[in-house]
């Protein structure tokens, strides 16, 4: 039985190649992924084991709460005094200060150096060689306040060399300095495209605003002193809230948060991997239907020749067998080849990564071949069934298994899974459950899949319609092949169902979320311009206190807000607190109060808290709550009053003066908001622009730009998710491939025929793109229909997290499936090419 | 009256033949494998005839068919159907010919599933995106007693229906020729022998050509003449045959 499987196989490579292409894919997807995180975090791991290679402790204030364990740290700096402490313990052989923070570099075109959301920092440069991180490879490290030294990667990229002057956007106004030394990050020349000056300690801490004191202090020990015992005695002498840790563990936890950044990246694009490669199960099921209808007879004649049902069943499952370790292998081997592309890719948008060798784990391998060998044997399970409910008659017969109409079993389990898959849904997204959802998605997907060959016929043949009345008897052809087999045409338009209903919900969702941002815009600003500083594509940097200073000192300008944001925790969970004048309420903010008196509040010190957050939290006026900053550790505020979701402000909101007194005096604003005394005219944003002059970094745009910006945002995000949605479609696109190259084989003789009555080939051609452009579209249109009911089930129930406006884009819909249309056609080419090459008379001659 | 008097133009034949063939050759495979279909043959079929080819199994019967309906390339000599030399046509032109000039008629599998009779029927004209002649249409299927069946689909229908369904189908464009290919040999014989009728009244009465490869004599008796075909060569043939003289011929090759 096995021999018989694999010649099998041999013997039909085209049909293998194809069904195995769909699992190949979503292998590779799934190895790519896992490759290049895996890389990527040895990179990252290596690099700071070897930055922190020369230091063997790290004193540094205790964190007062952490969002993540490790880096993401909130710590207070700490005494400079300390230095000198540390420096007298007994085995310490070299002990140094450092202190950190924002500082962008302009570039010679008088542009801020952007870095696509890596880090723009700044540092200080060791006066002691041996514990340094940095490494000069030309020049030498700043030795005064008008000196600094540059990361190699930026000197390259935007042509400095030692000697040049080179303007710095910091906390405070922008400064200009001469390049003292370019230097190496460790062995890299930069650190996933972070840029990097660094100044000496008391440049540092002035420009800082951390004079007197310095962020950590790194340790070197004597030779052959005792780690354990230098430690203790380092501890000893330290004030409580101020720790010492191995360097060992401080390289580990800056790691693991670089790491666990990438996780949710990583995890994205398994997701989409994983999506393909349901979609390549709807594929595989599709083709060993067909192929177990075509093989009808032999399975039946080896039935009648003494094969029992379990080895019928088992040699229908030993070909999804070995084509999905076939494709899996082939999946891993590429996969690897699109993780060296994939950094290659994110290279060129500039984010560079440090290098390091390919990481292929055999927790790849094996997730690899699970998944793709997994995939091809679930979805070979139904196929072989019916296979083996063939009766050993059939081979006498002539007729197909599998053709039989709808079996109400059929109905009755799709309907249920349909149910089944709205309750997970309903479930979900009111709880809300992300994996909930994503099972009640595909529990959805797989009933209407179930299902949809109720309605194959009527919709072909209604779809067809058209086609049959402009391509003549080619196009009545086409639908009525269509129309032939229900159960095929539904199992094939399947896949491409899966792919545009996520393509649907996504629209849908992003509609929704444009219209709800801009709406929200004018909800939340009243301000006339809006000054932000971003990097392309990244979320907003901070800037410069003093540019906020220079506006409000602009001719014509009444009032400039800037809004501080700084991380706190409040009751248990780390949450961002807004803060704001309470005078801006009103000119700049707009701050809709369901409840209390925002002004007043804001004024009187008291906490205000957003309806969504009250509502989750069941939070009331008057109530006392915890909250810990990490500059001055637990206090109790009182939530003063409740107002509507603003965009700019999030969850919690305290007057500018409560801010200040808790968070570290270089704390950055994040927007700056400003009010005129006219109306937004040209000239206005002239003077404004000019005004902002010095701070490159600082975009100013009129509200409605803001709003045109968010909107282009969030677009560029559905761009970004309809691209890898496009590996889903590709899959489907291959399924259909696969069915229409089936399906002309099946029906040679039927070919031949047409064509020696007078057929030409270009007929020929126009019947299978007929056939195909009906299959596809009756996926898209199932589709689309299930995504809107999804995007329309989650807008809603996202209604209190800021969706405010539900938006069906239907003319993305129409455009959705025109596209559809013309990939059916694209789809068909290949076996319109080969149907119409057919040789008449070897065609009539097939049995 | 030789074939060959009739090509090199007779004064008293008017009528040009519906197809010919001049020293037409076909070999399949090459060296040691090679066979010989055709050898050589030259032979005319002529308009308003009803011709029967005949001869053994692997005499050539089916390939001089097929080479000389288009459907097979000959490795040497020229085929003609009507004035048109086949060899010269290219695809398109191929096809038109089909469409226009030849009805064909198979052993098996002649419809198409999907369309109803009358679909199949009037299938080359809706090709070439021609009217149909309702009348013509009307007359034909009367005549093979399937005008109450134009609605069903061929699964719908028996074996001698669907065969009549082909005929009428080949007849449909009043072709210059049709090619019938054992269109009995899946038939029962009170279906076989409404077929062959059908065909024999449509040369008398409509001036229908026909030509047919068959290896029943019964049915060749049908025809107006029958050619004999052994080892690819043309080695015999018959006028107003009876069923006994082609058994007698038939015998002689070894059939």
């Amino acid at each position: 039985m096995l021999r018989l499987t694999l010649k099998g196989l041999l013997a039909h490579k085209l049909r293998v190649a194809l069904t195995a292409l769909a699992i190949v894919l979503g292998v590779t997807f799934v190895t790519g992924t896992l490759v290049l995180t895996d890389t990527i975090n040895n990179s990252f791991t290596s690099l700071f084991s070897k930055i922190y290679s020369h230091v063997d402790f790290e004193v540094r204030g205790v964190a007062a709460f952490s969002d993540q364990q490790g880096a993401g740290a909130v710590r207070q700096p700490v005494s400079d005094t300390l230095l000198g402490k540390v420096a007298a313990v007994p085995g310490v052989a070299a002990s140094e200060g450092l202190v950190g923070g924002y500082a962008q570099f302009v570039g010679k075109d008088g542009k801020a150096i952007t870095t696509g959301g890596a880090p723009t920092l700044g540092t200080t440069f060791g006066s002691k060689p041996e514990l340094s991180a940095l490494h000069p490879i030309s020049g030498h490290g700043p030795t005064n306040s008008s000196q600094l030294a540059m990361d190699e990667g930026t000197a390259k990229k935007h042509g400095f060399n030692v000697g040049d002057r080179v303007t710095v956007l910091l906390p405070g106004p922008p400064a200009t300095f001469t390049i003292a030394g370019i230097v190496r990050f460790g062995s890299a020349d930069n650190l996933g495209g972070a840029t990097l000056a660094a100044f000496t300690l008391p440049t540092a801490q002035k420009l800082f605003h951390v004079e007197g004191r310095v962020d950590s202090i790194e340790v070197a020990i004597a030779p052959g002193a005792d780690k354990a015992t230098v430690e203790h005695s380092i501890a000893k002498v330290l004030p409580t809230g101020v720790e010492v840790v191995p360097a060992q563990k401080v390289a580990d936890e800056q790691s693991s948060a670089i790491n666990n950044a990438l996780g949710f990246f990583s995890t994205a694009l398994l997701v989409f991997a994983l999506i393909s490669l349901f979609v390549g199960g709807f594929t595989i099921l599709n083709t060993f239907s067909i192929t177990v209808g075509q093989r009808t007879r032999e399975l039946a004649l080896l039935r009648i020749v003494g094969a029992s049902r379990g080895q019928v069943f088992r040699s229908v499952m030993l070909e999804a067998l070995v084509i999905g370790l076939l494709a899996s292998i082939i999946g891993l081997g590429l996969g690897v080849a699109m993780a060296v592309g994939l950094e290659a890719l994110l290279d060129a948008f500039g984010i560079s990564l440090p290098k390091g060798a390919l990481i292929f784990a055999p927790r790849t391998a094996i997730v690899g071949l699970a998944v793709g060998v997994g995939v091809t044997v679930v979805s070979a399970v139904s196929p072989a069934r019916r296979a083996v409910r063939i009766a050993p008659i059939a081979a006498l017969q002539g007729v197909q298994a599998g053709t039989e109409g709808n079996s109400l079993r059929r109905t009755v389990v799709g309907a249920s899974f349909v149910l089944l898959g709205g309750a997970a849904l309903g479930v979900g997204l009111s709880a809300p459950q992300i994996s909930l959802v994503g099972l009640g998605a595909f529990l959805t997907f797989i009933g209407v899949g179930m299902l949809s060959p109720l309605v194959a016929r009527p919709m072909a043949s209604m779809l067809g319609r058209p086609l049959a009345r402009l391509r003549g008897i080619s196009g009545r052809l086409g639908r009525e092949n269509s129309m032939r087999s229900p159960r095929r045409t539904a199992q094939t338009a399947a896949a491409l169902m899966v792919g545009l209903a996520l393509v649907s919900t996504i629209a849908v969702f992003g509609a929704s979320l444009s219209r709800s941002a801009t709406s929200s815009v004018s909800d939340a600003i009243a301000a006339d311009y809006i000054a932000m500083a971003t990097s392309q594509g990244g979320p907003p940097t901070g800037f410069s206190e003093a540019a906020a200073k220079t506006v409000a000192a602009l001719p014509g300008v009444t009032l400039a807000s800037p809004i501080y944001a700084g991380q706190a925790k409040v009751a248990n969970s780390v949450t961002s607190i807004t803060g704001l004048a309470p005078k801006d309420v009103g000119v700049t903010i707009t701050l809709r109060m369901d409840q209390g008196d925002g002004t007043g509040a804001l004024a009187g010190g008291q906490l205000l808290v957003d309806t969504t957050t009250a509502t989750k939290d069941k939070l009331r006026v008057g109530q006392r709550l915890k909250v810990t900053f990490a500059e001055t550790g637990p206090t109790t505020l009182t939530i003063g009053g409740i107002y509507k979701p603003n965009i700019i402000l999030g969850s919690y909101l305290v007057g500018r003066s409560t801010f200040n007194a808790h968070f570290a005096a270089a704390t950055l604003p994040l927007a700056l908001l400003v009010s005129t005394s006219g109306v937004t005219s040209r000239e206005m944003t002239t003077e404004l622009t000019k005004g902002l002059a010095g701070y490159p970094n600082l975009t100013v745009q009129t509200r409605a730009e803001f709003e045109k910006t968010q909107e282009a945002q969030v677009n560029q995000l559905l761009g970004l998710v309809y691209a890898l949605l496009a590996l889903a479609i590709v899959v489907a696109l291959i399924g259909i491939v696969n069915t229409l190259m089936l399906s002309v084989f099946e029906r040679t003789r039927e070919i031949g025929l047409l064509r020696a009555v007078g057929m030409s080939r270009r007929q020929v051609r126009t019947m299978i793109r007929a056939e195909a452009v009906i299959l596809s579209v009756f996926g898209a249109v199932i589709g689309i229909v299930v995504g809107t009911g999804l995007g329309v089930a989650l807008v809603t129930s996202l209604k209190d997290q800021g969706f405010t406006d539900l938006v069906v884009p239907w003319g993305n819909m129409v455009t959705f499936l025109v596209l559809a249309g013309l990939l059916g056609l694209a789809a068909a080419s290949w076996p319109a090419r080969r149907a119409a090459r057919l040789n008449i008379l070897e065609a009539i001659a097939t049995e | 009256m030789t074939m060959i008097d009739t090509i090199e133009g007779s004064p008293t034949s008017a009528r040009r033949p519906a197809a010919s063939a001049v020293d037409l050759t076909k070999t399949y495979g090459t060296g040691d494998a090679t066979v010989q279909a055709l050898d050589g043959v030259t032979l005319e079929f002529g308009a308003g005839r009803f011709t029967a080819v005949m001869g053994p199994s692997g005499s050539g019967k089916s390939t001089l068919m097929h080479c000389m309906a288009g459907l097979d390339t000959p490795t040497s000599g020229t085929a003609f159907i009507g004035d048109a030399e086949i060899g010269s046509l290219d695809d398109k032109a191929l096809t038109q010919l089909r469409r226009d000039k030849v009805g064909f008629i198979f052993q098996a599998f002649n419809l198409v599933p999907t369309l109803t009779a009358r679909e199949n029927i009037t299938l080359p004209v809706d090709l070439a995106g021609g009217k149909v002649d309702e009348d013509w249409l009307r007359q034909v299927t009367d005549q093979l007693r399937i005008t109450d069946r134009l609605g069903h689909r061929p699964s719908e229908m028996s074996g001698g229906q669907q065969q009549r369904v082909a005929c009428a189908r080949a007849l449909v464009t009043r072709p210059e020729l049709i090619f019938a290919d054992e269109p009995t040999g899946n038939l029962d014989s009170n279906s076989s022998t409404e077929v062959l009728e059908f065909l024999r009244r449509s040369v008398t009465e409509f001036g229908q050509s026909i030509v047919m490869v068959t290896h029943d004599a019964r049915g060749a008796a049908f025809a107006d003449r029958v050619v004999f075909l052994a080892d690819g060569r043309l080695v015999d043939e018959l006028e107003d045959p009876t069923s006994d003289a082609i058994l007698e011929k038939m015998k002689k090759l070894g059939g």
